[in-house]
């Protein structure tokens, strides 16, 4: 592994966080979504809490599913926008580390993005995270760890294909299948007071740990051409 | 004959047989096209015998009746499904490593195979599955990780339709179907744990089926899995001259 490696993915890392800091544009749009569903949620759903609170676990990582989908597609834009790919190109180091810098980028943003969605859901759902804080909080991350890795991945190949708006959801959704499974199964676990077995959060760790290896290895590829 | 001699020797057959099929096809590209000389007469006979045994050989099951016959549609649909993914996998590997367009074709030609096989599995399970459990569709382990493959791979064609013909088309065909590999795994584990107990019927090879319809499905199945390597081959006959006719093309525009 060349030294450089790290200190790319550092820099690629603060660079994605300062533009959305900066322009705010990828996060405010995606929190704007987020709370448009909420709303559509809340005034569609059955009024009584007890009739809805069984679907919330799911509308919650389906919500936050296609709000990722917004970010997580224009995680690359700026690359081919400025012809910055080129410059990523030429990185010093391994290509593997600029998709982790690119996936922790994606990481963080999606994991505020998540704090968020499940804020809206306690305003305007009436779900009590109280309790259940630390382990959704857990749930959350791994969550979006995963969604990052292969989210990542797929927006940079999907960047260099026709019609990608359409691609890239048909690309991801069946491979987050099992993600989405886990991580609301747990997440309803979690608002039913009940404790998650070590078997959920490895496999939802495994996923995240295979996913995050494979971006890492084959991105050398997709940043060839 | 012995019930549980019927499973060993359908495996041992088919692995077999899958082994020297799988070195003669990925060795040599006209190998495996001239290969449709002897599985194409060979998967007529076949099919020809299945069909026979289907219809006049097999006995009418007590319980299901008639709906049970296409069991011997279905379950042969699997291997050769399987079969194509391992081999879109396997493609995609050998076209990272070597950059050879042989190994893409291979990917290619091996998904639409698999995804043909796949959808039948699908258009056939329900037709049996409405009379016998009163459902089309259940969200059963086995149903939904067929179905969740059939979109990993249909989504990997759209991939290879839409950039169409470059090398980044067949370097993101190649670790799409890697990462989709990658996936089955997960899930299958994700749906277990959603559906715990499955509704499916046994695996046959456990089930300890009656001598005439274990040979039925054994013959289902040969047949199924030659054709599968029939239309396998005949597409990359097909890719091969696409790509023949591309190059012809771009040197007459040069």
């Amino acid at each position: 592994m060349s030294p450089p490696g790290p200190r790319i993915a550092m820099a690629v890392l603060g660079k994605d966080l300062l533009l959305d800091l900066r322009t705010r544009e990828r996060l405010g749009h995606m929190a704007v979504f987020a709370a448009l569903v909420v709303v559509l949620l809340g005034l569609t759903l059955p009024t009584s809490r007890a009739a809805r609170s069984d679907w919330i676990p799911a509308l919650l990582w389906i919500v936050f599913l296609f709000t990722s989908l917004l970010g997580l597609s224009r995680s690359f834009q700026a690359e081919t926008e400025e012809g910055a790919v080129a410059m990523l190109i030429q990185a010093p180091c391994d290509r593997g580390w600029v998709f982790l810098g690119k996936a922790a980028a994606n990481l963080i943003a999606l994991f505020g993005i998540q704090l968020w969605t499940a804020l809206l859901f306690g305003i305007f759902l009436d779900v009590d995270w109280g309790p259940a804080l630390p382990a959704a909080l857990g749930v959350a991350f791994l969550g979006a760890a995963g969604l990052s890795a292969l989210g990542s991945l797929l927006s940079a190949m999907s960047m260099f294909v026709r019609f990608r708006d359409f691609l890239f959801p048909i690309l991801l959704f069946p491979l987050v299948l099992p993600l989405l499974v886990f991580a609301s199964r747990m997440t309803a676990t979690a608002l039913e007071g009940g404790a998650i077995s070590g078997l959920a959060w490895s496999a939802l760790a495994l996923y995240d740990w295979i996913f995050g290896c494979i971006g890492y290895f084959v991105f050398d590829y997709v940043l060839e051409d | 004959m012995e019930t549980d001699l019927v499973p060993l020797l359908r495996n041992t057959l088919a692995g077999i047989i899958g082994v020297v099929l799988l070195a003669w096809f990925v060795s040599d590209e006209d190998r495996a096209i001239r290969s449709t000389r002897v599985t194409g007469p060979l998967s007529l006979i076949l099919g020809v015998l299945w069909l026979g045994m289907v219809v006049f050989y097999a006995p009418i099951e007590k319980v299901q009746g008639i709906v049970q016959k296409i069991f011997y549609v279905h379950v042969p649909c699997v291997p050769a499904a399987y079969l194509g993914f391992l081999f879109t996998a396997v493609g995609g590997i050998g076209y990272l490593r070597t950059h050879k367009l042989s190994w893409d074709r291979v990917a290619q030609s091996s998904a639409e195979v698999g995804v043909l096989f796949c959808t039948l599995i699908l258009l056939s399970g329900p037709i049996w599955a409405k009379p016998i459990w009163g459902h089309w569709w259940v969200w059963d382990l086995r149903l939904t990780s067929i179905l969740v493959l059939w979109f990993i791979y249909v989504a990997y064609l759209f991939l290879r339709g839409l950039a169409f013909g470059s090398d980044t088309a067949r370097t993101f065909a190649a670790i799409y179907g890697i990462v989709g590999t990658a996936g089955i795994p997960f899930v299958y584990y994700a749906i277990d744990i959603v559906q715990g107990s499955t509704l499916h019927p046994e695996n046959p090879a456990r089930a300890g089926l009656p001598p005439e319809m274990a040979w039925t499905l054994i013959v289902g199945i040969l047949a199924f899995l030659v054709f599968y390597f029939y239309l396998t081959a005949q597409r990359l006959e097909i890719a091969r001259v696409e790509e023949q006719v591309r190059r012809t093309l771009m040197a007459e525009q040069a």
